[in-house]
């Protein structure tokens, strides 16, 4: 039954690292950029928590999520508009990809002259250690949420980019960004949205993980690791695919630390080696 | 009042000149064929016409405003459509979400998906198929669809025979007639000289980026266009 529990937790968690891959997969399948800095994206949602969540002490600790996602769609689209677009009009692969470098040092070490290098966490108060039957087993209410949150946040990105006119837009600009632009569309713009919600998910889901794990300055390295390796794992530009790898993810990691204590992430790591070197085009593979 | 004018326009790729000194003048209603021989610079004149390219030199008048150095998107939306070369179609998105692009134009006007199901019903029976799955001149009518539903002041369309077989070709111009309503405009770069100089009021003939020939298509002889063609 031990191991049932491990399976769930790992679930549960790999909801979350679902969420991390899948901005990443976003910018690239749309601009095919690699966003270099996303990790620190993830951990500047979980400091736009930490500090409202102080500030505001009588808003509920879960509704603090709509604010961090809305500062994260404003963040990204500012980003975009002010700096990325400028890097994606060179035509050079390597220009976005020095610039979100770049990036990702200067928040790191901005947000370690701002905020300190100390290891902090949000507490997720009474909801937070509140646990509930499942199968005979006892598992948090609050994991659960969150799977159930990013599924729902997967189905409807899904949805918006399948039936409506934003998503045509934003599937078409992926494909021929110059050609939309004949039907009145300005490129940029598509980017700036894209970018806008992929930094929504990403601070959104960084904010969620801080009421489960410490996070310092430091922590976007190890986080984007994970979203790359979700996004690998599932296949480049597959959202299920990306589900898939974050849920795998997740039990792996679980599981190797329950056979080894010390083992941390390793058996996340070596799983995505193993899918490296089985399914390289990842699990929904096949359209590279 | 001509609806496009492009008066004295230089076009470079980096270094290298494409189009030199090039004007050309177009009515309301009227269809001028652009031919000449493959890197002559026609593209490159279409996509300065649409604002894809920039001209360094010359002017560009678009319904009278002077629209030189505009962006493409917001050519669109004054009404300038463009079927590419090689159709362009989003092989992403299905035949009707293809054709549900070109109304982000925002323009009022009688084409809707209706009328371009008019003009081509094997469409309506493919609109849930992915573009790519279709024959190329199915293809290549979802092009011309697509640019249709931005309700357009100008049509312009590069090489729509390009890989098209005799039969496929003949049928879409065929439809190309119904197209020609009263105040459509339309720019066409046709390889088949006999067919550009039937359907269109005026002919334009490029060599190395210079007109060569210009005038009405009727008082245009064969000898005129191989000697402007070929640059005899």
């Amino acid at each position: 039954m031990d191991w049932l529990s491990t399976l769930i937790n790992g679930l549960l968690l790999g909801g979350l690292y679902a969420l991390f891959g899948l901005g990443l997969a976003l910018v690239f399948g749309v601009m095919r950029v690699v966003n270099l800095a996303h990790g620190e994206f993830i951990v500047l949602g979980a400091y736009a928590g930490f500090f409202l969540v102080g500030w505001f002490s009588t808003v509920p600790v879960w509704a603090m999520l709509i604010p961090v996602v809305l500062i994260g769609y404003a963040f990204g689209w500012l980003l975009q508009a002010t700096l990325l677009n400028r890097a994606v009009r060179t035509g050079n692969v390597l220009t976005p990809l020095m610039l979100t470098f770049g990036l990702s040092v200067l928040l790191r070490n901005g947000m370690v002259e701002l905020f300190g290098a100390d290891s902090r966490a949000v507490d997720a108060g009474a909801l937070g250690s509140a646990s509930m039957d499942l199968l005979g087993l006892s598992v948090g209410v609050y994991p659960v949420l969150m799977l159930l949150l990013a599924l729902a946040l997967f189905a409807s990105l899904q949805w918006v980019l399948r039936h409506t006119e934003f998503g045509r837009t934003v599937r078409a600009t992926a494909d021929f960004p110059d050609v939309v632009r004949l039907m009145g569309v300005k490129p940029e713009r598509v980017f700036c949205q894209v970018m806008g919600l992929a930094a929504a998910f990403a601070m959104g889901a960084g904010y969620l993980l801080a009421q489960r794990t410490l996070f310092t300055p430091f922590s976007g390295v190890e986080r984007m690791l994970v979203a790359f390796e979700v996004v690998i794992i599932g296949g480049l530009g597959s959202f299920w695919g990306a589900v898939a790898g974050g849920l795998v993810l997740g039990v792996a990691q679980l599981f190797g630390q329950r056979l080894d204590s010390n083992a941390g992430s390793l058996y996340a790591h070596l799983l995505f080696l193993v899918t490296l070197m089985v399914r390289p085009k990842g699990l929904a593979g096949g359209r590279a | 009042m001509p609806l496009l004018e492009v008066d004295r326009v230089d076009v470079f790729y980096g270094d290298f000149q494409a189009i030199s000194g090039v004007s050309l003048s177009l009515s309301a209603g009227e269809v001028l064929a652009l031919i000449g021989a493959n890197g002559a610079g026609k593209t490159t004149l279409l996509r300065a016409v649409t604002g894809l390219l920039a001209p360094r030199a010359g002017r560009i008048r678009f319904d009278g405003d002077d629209v030189t150095g505009l962006p493409a998107e917001a050519l669109a939306r004054r009404g300038v459509a463009m079927v590419p070369e090689g159709r362009m179609l989003f092989p992403s998105l299905t035949v009707e979400e293809n054709l549900q692009m070109g109304t982000l134009t925002r323009r009022r006007g009688p084409w809707t998906l209706d009328a371009v199901y008019a003009v081509f019903p094997v469409l309506r029976d493919l609109r849930q198929r992915n573009a790519m799955q279709l024959s190329g001149g199915q293809q290549q009518m979802v092009a011309i669809g697509r640019a249709l539903l931005g309700n357009p002041r100008l049509l312009i369309c590069d090489e729509l025979s390009l890989g098209l077989a005799p039969l496929v070709v003949e049928e879409i111009y065929r439809t190309f007639e119904r197209i020609r309503g009263s105040d459509l405009s339309i720019v066409l770069v046709e390889q088949d000289v006999a067919r550009a100089c039937a359907v269109s009021d005026q002919v334009t003939c490029l060599l190395k980026g210079r007109v060569m020939l210009q005038g009405a298509s009727q008082g245009i002889t064969l000898p005129q266009v191989t000697a402007a063609y070929f640059g005899e």
